[in-house]
């Protein structure tokens, strides 16, 4: 079950949409970070159960974050949301092990359909 | 004496503004991508406010690491108006028709290299610019006519529009996107460069744009 959501934007009115996209009723705690090292840094403190991660943003970009995240831990479930909506870069999110991609403008049903399918997936990690 | 009606555009409106320009530049990208087999870099867009004559000078300072320059000029009307600007530095021109180079036409004519290289600003300037724009207006809600674009090859690096295009009285915006290709030597610029008449429009729009998350 989700209980901690980690949304890596570098640009605050972004993080305003997609946190105001996320669902209020079912108590996420919501933590952000603003670019990818601050973001990696953020997961390995607070262990979310999904994280929302922007690409293109300074210090580190979203796509070396992913990788960082996802060799730290491998079960990470990481939802890329993203303005760039080349396929290159889809695929390159998704063989970097991305449970998927969001593309900005973000929308209230894109971000559930996102937090539905994190859902099975992490069920899925955790059967026996 | 001439009075300066500066228009404010709040820390809020510019992150708005920068966001809108993420996505549709994203868009803009996406859509070169289907055409020609490139990959582009995108960075974040940057958003100034400044004195309209100070514009020309902030342009060439943005070019001036290019000697030459090939340049994709065009207007666009709605109720967000204003100048779209392509840069490239001037090889940026022969790369790229490199990547749409089908060899000779039906013909069995080969195209002079100059036309090809134009035609091919021509086609990514129409992609890139009408993309960009076109996304921007459909965010905040507008609908855009473009004229047809003006193409400059191999130009000088110097001012890419002229002082006197821009109102003393007016303050402007200026839309920064720069741009790389990857695994070729080429990138540039892209500069949006709203009408002053369009502020208050902008202003508006960009808080009605934000409405529909509040």
């Amino acid at each position: 079950m989700i209980q901690k959501i980690l949304v890596v934007d570098d640009s605050l009115v972004s993080r305003k949409i997609i946190k105001s996209c996320i669902p209020a009723d079912r108590g996420y705690e919501i933590h952000e970070a603003v670019n990818g090292l601050e973001g990696v840094a953020k997961y390995k403190e607070i262990d979310p159960d999904v994280t929302l991660m922007d690409l293109t943003m300074p210090v580190m970009d979203g796509m070396q974050a992913l990788e960082e995240i996802k060799a730290f831990d491998e079960r990470a479930v990481v939802v890329v949301c993203t303005a760039d909506v080349q396929m290159k870069t889809i695929s390159r999110v998704m063989s970097r092990g991305a449970l998927m991609v969001v593309k900005k403008p973000i929308t209230r049903n894109a971000i559930n359909d996102a937090l539905y399918r994190a859902e099975q997936t992490i069920t899925g990690h955790n059967r026996p | 004496m001439t009075s300066f009606l500066y228009e404010e555009i709040t820390a809020e409106e510019t992150d708005i503004l920068q966001e809108v320009m993420n996505i549709a530049f994203g868009k803009a990208s996406a859509d070169l991508a289907e055409v020609i087999d490139i990959y582009v870099v995108l960075n974040i867009p940057e958003i100034s406010v400044m004195k309209a004559t100070d514009i020309p000078c902030c342009l060439a300072r943005e070019i001036s690491r290019f000697d030459k320059i090939s340049i994709v000029h065009q207007n666009y009307w709605g109720k967000f108006k204003g100048t779209a600007i392509l840069v490239f530095p001037a090889k940026a021109g022969r790369e790229l028709a490199t990547l749409l180079d089908n060899g000779p036409d039906e013909g069995g004519e080969l195209l002079d290299p100059a036309e090809m290289e134009r035609d091919t600003l021509t086609e990514v300037g129409n992609i890139l610019i009408g993309a960009c724009v076109g996304k921007v207006a459909e965010l905040l809600d507008d609908v855009i006519t473009f004229s047809p674009p003006r193409i400059l090859v191999d130009e000088e690096s110097r001012q890419v529009v002229p002082a006197e295009t821009f109102d003393a009285r007016h303050s402007a915006i200026l839309l920064k996107t720069l741009f790389t290709f990857e695994e070729r030597d080429a990138g540039g610029f892209l500069f949006l460069l709203p009408n002053s008449t369009s502020f208050g429009w902008l202003k508006k729009a960009l808080h009605t744009f934000m409405e529909q998350y509040l």
